[in-house]
């Protein structure tokens, strides 16, 4: 039996043996990430039908339940960490071809951490330790925005890391708080021990660990970050922060309030909070001309998308918002890799600079529009069934309130359809008077994107492939009972 | 007096908390964002030390005799801010660098001067 500590102690080895390796060759470096995911990969795939029967609990040290650090590799865990591992695997390869200039030694092994932390907040079920890989990801993440030492990306860091720093301390607070209150950092003992969010120092606590977290996840009010990092950054590094690190911010806020504190009452806020999240980022990416802050605001439109889907609270909108989650991932995935190599011949982030890339480079934009068609939810693409069903089940809620939110969800999807249809167009349609030569991306950079368009396709085709997988992850978020139970015995 | 007797460390780290997001907020040099960082750090390492604090208590260790386990500290809260200062140290470093390289491009701090990007 594999255990699940591994998924995080092998490529923490290897993380810190890339400098090692990088002495003897630089070019063996840039092949240590791919290395370490694709393990990642197989481990939690393998996993998976275990974690379907029943979670997997890790005592670290052997320690029992209130006092040692624990690991908990429920389906929605597992999910995730597979999910971090082919993003992290197929950006890992694009970026063999892609980065090439700066420090790459360094940059293999930060990006190394920030999977790391990434999985490892998923995993784990100690509050704690979930804070200390949620600053792993974030630190490692804040060092990578500023990798080209250009004036936009140190900009961009600096404003990411004022933010982010004050996020992570007022989660510390909050967990302070949390252990002055229940003695207890393991978060099924706390659930146990707090019962329904009723008392004022437990909701404040609540507060200060949901709007920190909230901050990496880009929940509304707390965005401003996320324009500047994510199109500064390298495009492999935007990649990997829009499908990787805003989605496991968001899958920390959905944990903490659904199963630490199971506070239902919360759920209509967070409803508003995600409508309203979602509106501002569609509409200011229709005002985007720079193709990278407009696929940066689209992540924002996006993950309030699939926040509301998850604060409806039924089984069925919690699954279609996993996966939408999941076609999230895979399209912002390849979309920034796209537009990354479009954005290296065209010399320019300008929406009117790709104008024939058809012509130029039509592998590159087929990828690219087959993403964005699949993130405005075309059939037969991933984006369809996963839309598709948080409209369904958003609409077999009681209530007109919940008619009016699917309403605004629904006139934001058209916001999204719109722009994206207009870079699809200049891409394809839009004629140049000196049209370039055929210059296409890099084989090694055309692979791992196609191995995304294939999955998207495959999944829009047939999502049954994993619908078991996300229903018992809902089950898993929405029985809290359950949780404490499998944990304390 | 006894509310201020009760609980002056509470008040203490929370008023650092507060001094420290106020210098976030209000001042437009970044070395100077970095030290109100700093200060909330410290501000949240002394809440979660004065967590677990007892009055006139003893270290929790065992092997002594004549220690009662009433009246001993609890050690966790302390191996917590252990790892947050070491936490805390890495972002100052970090932003410290930023700081750096950032004055190197525009040869001054002032973030209200520092807005290539647009909104």
């Amino acid at each position: 039996m594999v255990s699940p500590a591994l998924l995080i102690a092998v490529p923490l080895g290897l993380a810190f043996a890339v400098p090692l390796i990088g002495l003897a060759s630089r070019k063996a470096a840039q092949y240590v990430p791919v290395v370490a995911s694709l393990f990642n990969l197989v481990v939690s795939v393998i996993l998976i039908p275990q974690a379907l029967d029943g979670p997997i609990v890790v005592h670290i040290g052997g320690f029992g339940p209130p006092f040692g650090i624990m690991l908990f590799a429920g389906p929605v865990g597992l999910f995730m960490s597979t999910l971090v591992a082919l993003a992290g695997f197929i950006v890992s390869i694009y970026a063999i071809a892609s980065i090439k200039t700066g420090p790459t030694t360094r940059y293999h092994t930060l990006y190394l951490l920030l999977l790391i932390g990434a999985t490892g907040l998923v995993l784990t079920g100690d509050i704690f330790n979930l804070f200390v890989f949620f600053e792993i990801l974030t630190i490692s993440s804040y060092a990578l925005v500023a990798y080209h030492g250009d004036r936009g990306g140190l900009e961009a860091a600096a404003k990411y890391l004022v933010q982010g720093a004050v996020g992570s301390s007022l989660i510390l607070l909050g967990i302070g708080l949390l252990y002055g209150l229940t003695g207890t950092l393991n978060m099924a003992s706390i659930a146990a021990a707090v019962g329904p969010v009723t008392s004022v120092s437990v909701f404040v606590a609540m507060a200060l660990i949901v709007v920190g977290l909230g901050v990496e996840a880009a929940i509304f009010p707390l965005n401003a970050w996320l324009p500047d990092a994510h199109s500064s950054a390298p495009s492999t590094i935007s990649a990997i922060l829009s499908g990787i690190a805003i989605e496991v911010g968001l899958y920390a806020v959905v944990r903490v309030v659904f199963t630490v504190f199971g506070a239902s009452s919360m759920l209509l806020f967070l409803a508003f909070l995600a409508v309203l999240t979602l509106l501002v980022g569609e509409m200011c990416a229709f005002a985007q001309h720079n193709i990278k802050r407009m696929l940066a605001y689209s992540s924002i439109g996006q993950i309030g998308l699939i926040l509301f889907a998850v604060a409806l609270a039924s089984s069925a909108s919690v699954a279609a918002g996993l996966f939408q989650l999941l076609s999230h991932t895979l399209s912002k995935v390849v979309l920034f890799l796209a537009a990354g190599y479009m954005i290296h011949r065209s010399g320019s982030t300008e929406i009117s600079s790709l104008e024939g890339m058809g012509m130029r480079m039509p592998l590159t934009s087929l990828a690219f529009a087959v993403a964005a068609f699949s993130l405005v939810g075309l059939p037969p693409f991933a984006g369809f069934p996963s839309k598709f069903l948080i409209i369904r089940t958003a609409v077999a809620q009681q209530g007109a309130l919940f008619l009016v939110l699917v309403g605004l969800v629904l006139f934001g999807t058209v916001i999204e359809g719109t722009y994206f249809f207009r870079v699809v167009q200049a891409i394809f349609f839009k004629k140049r008077d000196s049209q370039p030569a055929r210059d296409e991306a890099p084989a090694l950079a055309l692979v791992p994107m196609f191995l995304v368009v294939a999955l998207i396709i495959a999944i829009g085709v047939y999502p049954d492939a994993i619908t078991g997988l996300l229903d018992s992850a809902a089950a898993e978020l929405l029985e809290r009972a359950q949780f404490i139970r499998s944990v304390l015995g | 007096m006894t509310f201020l007797h009760n609980y002056i460390y509470y008040i203490g780290a929370l008023g650092l908390v507060l001094i420290g997001l106020l210098i976030v907020l209000a001042k437009h040099n970044l070395i100077k964002v970095i030290i109100g960082l700093s200060i909330l750090d410290t501000g949240i390492n002394l809440f979660i030390i004065a967590v677990g604090y007892i009055r006139e208590g003893t270290a929790p260790i065992f092997s002594e005799p004549g220690l009662e386990p009433g009246r001993m500290v609890d050690p966790v809260p302390q191996a917590l801010v252990l790892t947050s200062i070491v936490i805390g140290v890495a972002i100052l470093a970090l932003a410290l660098g930023l700081a750096v390289k950032l004055h190197k491009e525009y040869g001054h701090l002032d973030l209200r001067k520092i807005k290539e990007l647009r909104w």
